[in-house]
């Protein structure tokens, strides 16, 4: 889906930040749709089961961080590729 | 309109106005930069030379976390009173948190009761070394301004945690301590064992067995570049947004355009980051020694 604009990067001289352009973006794009889905199943749960809060929130936390890396994740790769090219 | 209305409104016309007056002044033309390179930023020069244990500012950070971990919370639990002051009240609930929430909520009781100063520390010793990591401290002496003739390194954020050999060497504590405990609580051959996922049998082995042995050996991969890279990189979005890139790019009026954006970024890392991440690193510590003790 990316690959045909690699030439194009080539080209115009920016292929050393592609890899974090491209790294950071779809690592946002899989953390936001964790997140999203995260925040609102805890909605989804805390409005069934008000009582059950506390301990909802709590995971919620563990759920956010583990999620949230992700998006290193992909960041940490492309700071990889820009200093290995 | 009410008075914090008009306080808003009047901080925010000053923020159009102050924009406004960088782009008139300097106008949108770039200028090259080539003097500024944003990895001098993370760069350690080292102060005092000492072969492998030399002295750069990766160390004063670690130091200076560990000193302050000790002395404020042996310096706290020395005065402790029957009615509590506002800090102790403050420690209590951290206290509880890490005794209630991360240990006994993760392990067994009688594991919890041995394991609670090792994963208690680990989460008081993470979440300062982020904290400091949030103060300025003039520790970057790749630049150096002049304050009445006395050379000062420039102020600069940095956090031991940001430079990965230190979330390294956590992680691989953590790592040894779990594979160790699931030794001696099950022999070598049983730990690897129950590795194996109930109801596996068969063929199937061979296709689980490498899976679940490279799963636990990214454990350590996975500790060390969560932790790492969430302070390394909120403070490289910190540095682009408090006028990094206004540098780099050479346009004046986008470094104060960014600053709004760059003091919400540092609260909700100094708010949220620092005490999730350093939360997030003992929990998951605690989940992995009592999973390797207890057959699954």
């Amino acid at each position: 889906m990316f690959v045909h604009l690699i030439p194009i990067a080539a080209a115009s001289g920016i292929t050393k930040g592609f890899g974090i352009a491209v790294g950071g973006g779809l690592g946002a794009v899989g953390a936001g749709v964790g997140i999203g889905i995260i925040f609102g199943k805890v909605i989804e749960g805390v409005v069934r089961q008000p009582e059950m809060r506390d301990e909802i929130t709590s995971i919620q936390w563990l759920g956010f961080a583990l999620t949230e890396a992700v998006f290193f994740y992909g960041l940490v790769a492309g700071l990889l590729s820009y200093v290995l090219t | 309109m009410s008075k914090t209305q008009k306080v808003l409104l009047a901080c925010f016309g000053a923020y159009i106005g102050i924009f406004v007056l960088l782009v008139v002044i300097y106008g949108f033309s770039q200028h090259k930069n080539n003097e500024f390179q944003i990895q001098n930023e993370f760069k350690l020069v080292n102060w005092v030379n000492l072969g492998v244990f030399s002295i750069n500012r990766a160390v004063l950070y670690l130091f200076i976390s560990a000193i302050l971990t000790i002395v404020t919370m042996v310096w706290i639990s020395g005065r402790m009173m029957q009615r509590p002051n506002k800090i102790q009240t403050a420690v209590e609930v951290l206290f509880s948190l890490m005794r209630n929430n991360i240990t006994r909520g993760n392990m067994p009781d009688s594991m919890a009761a041995k394991w609670f100063p090792f994963i208690g520390t680990l989460f008081l010793f993470i979440w300062f070394c982020n904290l400091v990591g949030y103060l300025p401290l003039p520790t970057n002496s790749e630049q150096k301004f002049n304050l009445f003739g006395a050379h000062i390194p420039s102020f600069a954020l940095y956090a031991a945690t940001a430079n990965i050999s230190v979330p390294l060497v956590l992680a691989l504590v953590v790592f040894f301590s779990f594979i160790i405990v699931g030794i001696r609580t099950q022999g070598p051959l049983g730990y690897l064992k129950s590795l194996i996922p109930a109801g596996v049998h068969g063929a199937m082995l061979f296709l689980i067995f490498p899976i679940e042995v490279i799963s636990t050996l990214m454990r350590l991969l996975s500790l060390t570049i969560r932790l790492w890279a969430n302070i390394f990189a909120g403070h490289i979005i910190l540095l682009f947004l408090a006028g990094g890139l206004a540098v780099i790019l050479g346009l004046q009026a986008l470094g104060w355009f960014a600053l709004p954006a760059g003091i919400l970024i540092y609260l909700f890392e100094l708010g949220l980051v620092a005490t999730l991440q350093a939360f997030i690193f003992a929990t998951l510590a605690a989940i992995y020694i009592a999973g390797a003790a207890t057959h699954h």
